[in-house]
C-alpha cells in the first residue's frame, strides 16, 4: 500500500528508479511512523520537549561524524543523534528535579543551548575542511536525495518498528494519555510509561531526521497528529489518520524537493503537512469551521422562527397583525429571512383584507407549531425549577446546615476534636 | 567561516559589541518572558519572524531597516494570533499549536529564502545561526566611524526596550508577578501583554543578523533563567541576566575565535555553561547548596541521636548504643572535640553534653506523651515521630506541650520527662 502512494506521486507513464522508489517508501514509513507516535506526544503536551530533543541530534551527529573518523555512515550519525537526543530529554528531567527554573525556561534552555552546541561542531568540522564533512548541513534542514536505497531500508525498518511498539502498548499509552491518575492507581509503572513514550518520540526525530532536518522535524511528530485529531473523537482512528497524514505530507515533500533544485525537503514537509491540516480545520466534520459555521447559523435560524412565532400566537390574540409589529416584538439577528421562510412554509398566511394593507395570521399549522414550542418551553421551565429546588440541598446556594449532610454524632466529634486541638496550641 | 587576521581588532571589536548589544536587550526582555512563564513565546517568535523579514525585503526594505522590523512584528503577531486561533478554534493545547504555528511560519520563510536567493539578500545558513563574523563589513558611517549596520540597529532596539521598561516598570512587574489583581487594579493587562510581545519581536529581529532565528532563544531564556536562580529581587535578576548575558557574548566570542567556529553558537554555549554553574553553585538554592544544607542537617541529627542515647544508658534503661555507621564515628568524634562526651572507650556524657541531650530526650518524650494523649495511636507508633520531631521542636512549643500535659511527668513508656531547667541555647535549638 505504500508502494502504490509512493508510485502515486510520480507522472505516471514514467517509471522511477529502483532507489528513488526505495527512497521514498522509506520517507514514507518515516512519516506514517512520525504521525502515530506524534499523538501521544500531542496528547501527553509534551510537543515542544520533542522539539528540544529534535534540536539536540545535530551535536551528535557532529560527535559521530568526529568518533566515526570522518565516515557519512547514516547509521552511525543517527546512533550519534539518538544519543544526544536522549540526554536533551535526561537534562530536562533533570532540571525539573534538581534547580527551580520552571517546565518552559528549560525546554528553551535545552533546546537553545544544544543546538547551540551543534552548530559551533558542526562550523567547526566545516572550518577544517575535514573530508567528507559536506554533507553535515544537510541535518539542518533534511535533504533526501542523498539517500541511499539501504539508507532508507534502515529508516523504514526503524520506523515500522516504532510502530509496532506503540500498537504492542496501546491500552498502555492510551490510560496514561488520558487519565493518569487512574493509571498510577491501578498500579500502572506511569513514569515508566512516560519516559518510553518521550523516547519514542525522540527515537522518531532522530528517524525524521534526514526527511526534515533538526529545525523542522518536530512538525513531522505534530502536525500530523494534530490534524487527525480534527477528524475523529477516537484514538484508534486518530492513530492511523495521523500516520496516513503524515505519509502523506512526507511523500509530497520529498517529491517537489526533488522537482526543485537546492530546495530543502523539510520546509516542504511542513507545508504540506500545514496544508492537510489547514484544509481539516475547514471541512473536517463537526469540529471543521464550515460545519461549525452551519451549525450555528441553524441554530440562530430556528431560534429566530420559533421567537417570531411565539409573538405572533400572542398578537393573533387581537386580530391580525402587520410584518412590522411582528418584527418590532421580536427583535434579533436574522428575524427577516425567518419571516420569509415562515411565509414560505405556510406558517404564516396573509388575511385577505382591503387592499393596500399587509396583514398577517398564523395558520393552523403554524400556530400547531407555536403551540408545541410552548409547551416544550414550559415543560422545560418546570424540569428546571424542580431541579433547582432538589439542588437547593447540594449547591453553594443555599448552604444547609453541616447537621442535616453530615450527622449530629459526626460534628460533635468534629467540634471536640477541634477543641483539643485549640487547647493544645493555646491561645493565639 | 571567516579568518581574522589578529591586526583586525577594530572587527573584533564591532562584533563583539553587537553580540553583546544583542545580548543585552534580549536579556532584558527575556527575564520577564521567564517570570511570566512565556520562554517558549521567545522560540515561537524567533522562528516565526522569518517570512516577516523574508517579504519585508523582498518588499525593498534593507535588512535592519525599520520596514524589516515592521515585518517580523507583523509576523510575530501572525504567530501568537494563529496559536490562539487554533487553541480556541479548534481546541489544541498550546504547545502543540505554538508547535504547528511557528513551524509552518519557519518553514515557509526557508522556502521563500531559497527560492527567491537571487532576489533576497539573506543567506539560509545566516537564517539558522547567524554570521557575527560577516557583521563589522556592513557599516554605515557616523560622524566620521564606520559603524556596523546591525549594531545601530541592536543599539536603537536595546535604547527603545530600556526606556520602555523604565517607563512601564511598575505595571510591567505588577502584571508579571499577579496579573488577576494588576488586572482588578485596573491595569491594562492584555495591552501590557501586547507590549512585551511587540518587545519580544524587536529583540529577536535585531539579533537575527548577527545570531539567527534559533540561537535567540538562548539569548532570551538563558541568562535570565540563570540570573533567578541566582537572586531573589526581580530588579537584582534583571541587571544579572543583563550581565551574565554580556559575559557570555564576549566570552564565547572570544572561545569561537580560539577554536575557529561559528561564534554565535559558541556564545549559546557560554550561556548554558553559564546557566550550568548557577544551577549548581547558586547561593540557597544551587545543586551544592541544598546538598549541603541536607548533609549539615543529617549530621546535626546524628550528633543529637547520639547524646540521646548516651542519655537514655544513663538512665539505666538500655545499654548505649556503640556508634556503628561513618556518620555516627563522626558524630561521636565531633561530640568529644566539642567537650559533650568524655574520651575514651567508655565515653560517658559530660556537664555540657548532659545538658544538651537532656533538651533532647524532653522534647522526644513531650511529643510522645501529647500524642499518647490527643491521638488515638497504639504504644509503638509512637516512636518513629517523636524520633523525627526531637530535632525540631523549640523551646517555646516544648513549653506549650508542657502546659497542655498539666505536670504530668511521665511518658506513655512509664519513663520520666526530664526537666527543662536552665533556659539557654541548647544544640537541638532549631536554627532558623
Amino acid at each position: 500500500m505504500i508502494l502504490t502512494v509512493a508510485e502515486m506521486s510520480f507522472p505516471t507513464g514514467w517509471i522511477p528508479p529502483y532507489n528513488t522508489l526505495v527512497v521514498a517508501a522509506g520517507v514514507a514509513s518515516v512519516g506514517f511512523a512520525a504521525g502515530v507516535v506524534g499523538c501521544f506526544a500531542v496528547l501527553r503536551r509534551r510537543a515542544l520537549a520533542g522539539d528540544a530533543a529534535a534540536h539536540a541530534t545535530l551535536l551528535g551527529v557532529g560527535l559521530a561524524f568526529l568518533l566515526g573518523g570522518g565516515r557519512r555512515d547514516l547509521p552511525l550519525l543517527l546512533g550519534g543523534a539518538l544519543s544526544t537526543a536522549i540526554a536533551a530529554l535526561l537534562a530536562l528531567v533533570l532540571i525539573g528535579r534538581w534547580t527551580r527554573t520552571r517546565d518552559d525556561a528549560a525546554t528553551a534552555i535545552v533546546l537553545g543551548v544544544s543546538f547551540g552546541a551543534g552548530i559551533t561542531l558542526l562550523s567547526g568540522i566545516s572550518a577544517r575542511g575535514i573530508p567528507g564533512s559536506a554533507g553535515l548541513e544537510q541535518f539542518l534542514l533534511g535533504h533526501t536525495a542523498g539517500l541511499t536505497a539501504a539508507d532508507a531500508m534502515i529508516l523504514g525498518a526503524l520506523s515500522l518498528l516504532t510502530v509496532a511498539l506503540v500498537a504492542l502498548f496501546l491500552k498502555e499509552s492510551t490510560l496514561v494519555a488520558f487519565d493518569p491518575l487512574f493509571a498510577a492507581a491501578s498500579g500502572w509503572p506511569v513514569t515508566l510509561i512516560d519516559y518510553a513514550l518521550v523516547v519514542l518520540v525522540a527515537v522518531m526525530v532522530v528517524v525524521g531526521l534526514p526527511a526534515a532536518g533538526a529545525v523542522l522535524v518536530t512538525a513531522l511528530v505534530v502536525i500530523p497528529p494534530v490534524t487527525a485529531r480534527q477528524w475523529t473523537d477516537s484514538v484508534g482512528v486518530m492513530l492511523p489518520l495521523a500516520g496516513l497524514f503524515g505519509l502523506v505530507a512526507a511523500l509530497s515533500g520529498v517529491a517537489v524537493s526533488s522537482a526543485v533544485p537546492r530546495m530543502p525537503t523539510g520546509p516542504l514537509v511542513v507545508i504540506a503537512a500545514s496544508i492537510l491540516l489547514t484544509i481539516s480545520l475547514l471541512i473536517a466534520p463537526r469540529r471543521g469551521g464550515l460545519a461549525r459555521w452551519l451549525r450555528s447559523r441553524r441554530t440562530v435560524a430556528a431560534w429566530a422562527e420559533g421567537r417570531l412565532l411565539e409573538v405572533a400566537l400572542r398578537l393573533e390574540a387581537q386580530g391580525p397583525f402587520t410584518r412590522e409589529q411582528l418584527l418590532a416584538k421580536a427583535p434579533g439577528v436574522a428575524v427577516d429571512s425567518a419571516f420569509k421562510r415562515l411565509v414560505r412554509s405556510a406558517a404564516i398566511e396573509p388575511v385577505v383584507t382591503r387592499a393596500g394593507t399587509d396583514a398577517w395570521r398564523l395558520a393552523v399549522w403554524g400556530r400547531e407549531l407555536a403551540a408545541e414550542r410552548s409547551r416544550r418551553l414550559a415543560a422545560w421551565t418546570e424540569v428546571l425549577e424542580a431541579a433547582r429546588e432538589d439542588a437547593r440541598g447540594h449547591l453553594t446556594i443555599d448552604v444547609p446546615s453541616p447537621e442535616a449532610i453530615l450527622g449530629a454524632a459526626r460534628m460533635k466529634a468534629i467540634r471536640e476534636s477541634a477543641a483539643a486541638a485549640r487547647s493544645v496550641s493555646g491561645p493565639a | 567561516m571567516m579568518e581574522f587576521d589578529s591586526t583586525h581588532l577594530w572587527m573584533h571589536f564591532w562584533a563583539i559589541a553587537t553580540a553583546a548589544t544583542v545580548s543585552a536587550g534580549c536579556a532584558l526582555v527575556g527575564s520577564f518572558l521567564v517570570v511570566r512563564r512565556l520562554s517558549l513565546l521567545g522560540d515561537a517568535i524567533s522562528h516565526a519572524v522569518l517570512p516577516g523579514i523574508v517579504l519585508a525585503v523582498l518588499a525593498g526594505g534593507r535588512p535592519g531597516g525599520a520596514g524589516v522590523f515592521l515585518g517580523a512584528v507583523v509576523a510575530a503577531l501572525v504567530t501568537v494570533w494563529l496559536t490562539n486561533l487554533l487553541g480556541t478554534h479548534a481546541g489544541l493545547a498550546e504547545d502543540a499549536g505554538a508547535g504547528v504555528a511557528f513551524t509552518t511560519l519557519f518553514a515557509i520563510g526557508v522556502v521563500l529564502v531559497t527560492a527567491l536567493a537571487s532576489r533576497v539578500d539573506i543567506d539560509p545558513g545566516c537564517v539558522l545561526y547567524g554570521i557575527l563574523e560577516l557583521v563589522p563589513f556592513d557599516t554605515v558611517p557616523i560622524v566620521g566611524l564606520e559603524v556596523p549596520r546591525a549594531l545601530l540597529a541592536a543599539a536603537t532596539v536595546l535604547v527603545v526596550l530600556v526606556v520602555a521598561a523604565a517607563l512601564c516598570w511598575k505595571e510591567l512587574v505588577f502584571t508579571a508577578f499577579d496579573p488577576a489583581a494588576a488586572r482588578a487594579a485596573g491595569l491594562p493587562v492584555s495591552l501590557v501583554s501586547a507590549g512585551l510581545l511587540v518587545a519580544t519581536s524587536l529583540a529577536t529581529v535585531a539579533s537575527f543578523e548577527a545570531v539567527g532565528a534559533i540561537l535567540v532563544v538562548a539569548m532570551l531564556a538563558v541568562p535570565a533563567a540563570a540570573a533567578e536562580l541566582l537572586v531573589r529581587r526581580f530588579h537584582r535578576m534583571l541587571l544579572v541576566a543583563v550581565a551574565l548575558g554580556v559575559a557570555g557574548s564576549i566570552v564565547g566570542y572570544l572561545a569561537a575565535w580560539h577554536f575557529n567556529t561559528n561564534a554565535a553558537g559558541m556564545i549559546a554555549v557560554v550561556l548554558g555553561i553559564e546557566y550550568l554553574l548557577a544551577a549548581i553553585l547558586a547561593p540557597g538554592d544551587g545543586i551544592v547548596a541544598r546538598m549541603a544544607s541536607r548533609e549539615s542537617l543529617r549530621w546535626r541529627v546524628a550528633c543529637e541521636d547520639r547524646l540521646a542515647s548516651l542519655w537514655r544508658a544513663e538512665e539505666g534503661d538500655a545499654a548505649a548504643l556503640a556508634p556503628r555507621t561513618l556518620v555516627d564515628r563522626l558524630a561521636q568524634a565531633r561530640l568529644v572535640f566539642g567537650g559533650r562526651i568524655v574520651p575514651g572507650r567508655a565515653g560517658g556524657l559530660t556537664d555540657i553534653g548532659r545538658e544538651e541531650a537532656r533538651v533532647i530526650v524532653r522534647s522526644h518524650r513531650l511529643w510522645e506523651a501529647w500524642l499518647g494523649r490527643h491521638v488515638a495511636l497504639p504504644l509503638d507508633h509512637l516512636h518513629p515521630p517523636a524520633e523525627w520531631i526531637e530535632h525540631h521542636l523549640g523551646a517555646e512549643v516544648r513549653g506549650r506541650i508542657a502546659a497542655d500535659l498539666e505536670g504530668d511527668v511521665g511518658d506513655p513508656h512509664g519513663r520520666d520527662i526530664p526537666p527543662e531547667e536552665f533556659p539557654r541555647r541548647a544544640a537541638n535549638e532549631p536554627t532558623r
